[in-house]
């Protein structure tokens, strides 16, 4: 055991519990410092996983896909090191192995479960060698720039190709993930077959229209959202792989997300306790690793079904016994998904948006053009109210107004606490709240505050 | 009359919400009853651009900017027409590099432009990324515009007007403080934001403009404009340009 080691644990752990009585949410502070005291921090810590190190990364889902492992594995007897609220990048990570182990070397644990940034991953698995990635999908981000994509892409490529013994978990309905399966690692894919709600013309981000391997157009039979789908190159005859894992007969309800499950030949029933259809994906991609990992279908299905959202990922509160639902939207794929959840609930409710252009937001807002907002003009969608706040309130009210929503049902107001306040006098059946990452904890924080909780 | 938007390439150059400047000039002749309608023009589509009353041509990454200027290169004359007939135009980041003479990239070479527009680029070194605030003079007055760019071309005018004079951000190049380029109808700039939905001075004019160009009335209708004054104004005063 290294003494610098042992000094850069020690070190984090003070500054985790100092930040902690301070009040702080630092949650890549500690891990900071331990890097600094001692770089190879990351790489000693890693080693004491005892039966292996999960990487989850990709666009959207990962903080929801890795929370789910980390449950079908606790769930099943094991100890399991997390990195928690998408302290996805290394100060982070680190972060969750200071505060998870021991100064003593003697200290392990059976698995450590990471969500990853896409663009820290190749410096990720210099450190950590993972027994098996789980990649959930890539879409342009807010934050990305021309092409910025396809670079990510193609670096997580090589990354994985230094990687000879690390298994592959992927989402076999994009097309710029499933193209990962090419490498020739072991791989397991997972879907989901057509349902009620399948399109059959899509947004897409012009990244994914087009083969990964070859540049020729890709043809669909239907999308379920964005470029997740079936599909098929017209070039080189790149198509969606079979996936050994697959859902179907999906049913997006206003509490419960069901399907049933389709696993080496058997049959198993899927029910998540919270709305979104994207969820599914999430509980698909932790079943499969789960199955990888060797964990009994059953014991994930029933491990699963009392998954707990985190802070932002369609959490329920209740005000006055109506219900409010707080969901984290930080690209266009994620906001159109969290559309679709409150298009599809019944009854008369209230929307509020809270938009910050911090740096952990992307400063460029202008992604909010490319989110379908025109889908809420319906004026039979039982909207009475869309209350927008943060550092970009008036321009989310602009987007809405030429959405073609009245401007006389819109309000724009930055503060967060006054605009939670205006929303929580509402006479809805429900309310929905939709945040950037940085509005989303004052958002919280104000719900916890003024509401009877969760 | 029906005012004609061309948006040109959605499928290859939609960035930034680039959409948000087709929507808002759509949406404010909506508002004033003036019947309007959205053409989108994919590779390959034979148009005649002076039939257009609103073009538009947004950023795309450097392989599509090669696929669009390969399809437009054998319909240069036209284009170069109906700009000379007022034809309103806006482009964007990678529209408007493409308009010029040539882009020079990092390693010497020079990939040639639609050569309509008296302007070259060169390669940076670093992305010019921000908010901006641009003063743009427009009849009889100045308006104070505010947009976001993100490019590492740095553009330099020849013998033409710039869209504007930065007040804050980088613009052009990030030292002459222009930004964009204005030949009679035809506007281009780096900032998107997208810049036409919150900047909706800019949007009447252009709307007024096409239509004068019709041989039209260009009266409008005055609007509420609450929100988007107020969004405009955030971004303005944070810059410190109030
Ligand atoms: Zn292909």
């Amino acid at each position: 055991m290294p003494l610098r080691l042992c000094a850069a644990v020690w070190a984090g752990k003070t500054v985790a519990a100092l930040s902690r009585m301070l009040g702080y949410r630092g949650s890549s502070l500690p891990g900071h410092v331990a890097l600094r005291i001692y770089s190879g921090t990351l790489k000693a810590l890693a080693r004491r996983a005892r039966k292996g190190v999960v990487l989850v990364t990709g666009t959207n889902g990962k903080t929801t896909t890795n929370n789910m492992i980390a449950q079908v594995l606790t769930g099943a007897g094991h100890s399991v090191i997390i990195n928690r609220e998408g302290a996805n990048m290394l100060p982070g990570i680190a972060t969750a192995f200071v505060r998870g182990t021991g100064v003593n070397p003697a200290y392990a644990f059976d698995y450590a479960v990471l969500e990853v940034d896409e663009a820290s991953f190749p410096r990720m698995v210099e450190q950590v060698k993972p027994d098996l990635v789980v990649v959930t999908n890539f879409f342009r981000d807010q934050l990305d720039r021309y092409g910025e994509l396809d670079k990510t892409i193609s670096f997580i490529r090589e990354a994985l190709r230094k990687l000879p013994r690390t298994r592959l978990v992927l989402n076999a309905d994009d097309p710029l993930v499933a193209q990962l399966g090419r490498i020739g690692l072991k791989t397991g894919y997972f879907g989901l077959a057509p349902h009620g709600r399948v399109l059959d013309t899509s947004g897409a981000s012009r990244e994914a229209r087009f083969c990964p391997l070859c540049g020729m157009n890709l043809h669909y039979s239907f999308y379920h959202y964005s470029q997740l789908g079936l599909y098929e190159c017209t070039g080189c005859g790149f198509t969606r792989p079979d996936p050994e894992l697959q859902g179907w007969e999906a049913v997006s309800g206003i509490e419960e997300t069901t399907c049933r499950v389709a696993l080496h030949g058997q049959d198993y029933r899927l029910a998540l306790p919270t709305q979104g259809f994207y969820n599914l994906y999430n509980a698909l991609a932790a079943f499969c690793a789960g199955s990888t990992l060797g964990l009994d279908p059953e014991m994930v299905v029933q491990n699963l079904r009392h998954y707990r959202p985190e802070t932002g990922r369609l959490q329920h509160f209740r005000h006055h016994g109506r219900p409010l639902y707080l969901n984290l939207v930080k690209n266009p794929a994620g906001f159109n998904e969290s559309l679709a959840i409150l298009l599809a609930a019944r009854g008369s409710k209230d929307v509020y948006i809270a938009i910050n252009d911090n740096a952990a937001d992307g400063r460029d807002i202008s992604w909010l053009w490319d989110v379908d907002f025109e889908l809420l003009a319906d004026p039979n969608l039982g909207i009475a109210r869309f209350l927008c706040s943060g550092q970009r309130a008036e321009e989310m009210a602009v987007r809405l107004k030429y959405a073609g929503v009245p401007p006389g049902r819109i309000k724009a107001e930055p503060k967060i606490e006054n605009t939670v306040r205006d929303m929580l006098e509402g006479r809805t059946d429900a309310a929905y709240l939709l945040a950037t990452y940085t509005a989303l904890w004052p958002t919280e924080k104000a719900l916890s505050a003024l509401t009877d909780g969760k | 009359m029906m005012l004609a938007i061309y948006h040109l390439y959605p499928d290859l150059l939609n960035l930034y919400g680039d959409r948000g400047n087709i929507i808002a000039f759509r949406r404010r002749c909506e508002w004033r009853g003036i019947p309007v309608q959205v053409r989108e023009i994919n590779l390959g589509e034979r148009i005649d651009f002076s039939d257009a009353d609103f073009l538009f041509f947004g950023g795309g990454s450097d392989r599509e900017q090669d696929l669009m200027a390969e399809d437009l290169a054998d319909r240069k004359d036209n284009l170069r027409k109906a700009f000379e007939d007022g034809l309103v135009t806006l482009a964007i980041c990678g529209g408007y590099q493409l308009l010029g003479r040539y882009y020079r990239t990092l390693s010497g070479q020079v990939i040639p432009g639609l050569n309509l527009l008296d302007f070259y680029t060169l390669a940076g070194t670093t992305r010019l990324i921000g908010n901006v605030a641009v003063e743009i003079p427009l009849p009889g007055r100045m308006v104070r515009v505010s947009g976001f760019e993100n490019h590492s071309g740095q553009t330099f005018l020849g013998e033409i007007k710039p869209f504007g004079r930065v007040l804050s951000g980088h613009g052009n190049n990030g030292s002459d403080a222009t930004e964009g380029v204005r030949y009679k109808n035809v506007f281009c700039s780096y900032m998107h934001g997208p810049l036409l939905p919150k900047n909706p001075a800019l949007t009447d004019y252009f709307i007024q403009l096409a239509l004068e160009r019709r041989g039209r009335d260009g009266f409008l209708a005055p609007l509420d404009n609450g929100f988007e004054e107020a969004a405009n104004r955030v971004m303005l005063s944070r810059l410190k340009v109030l």
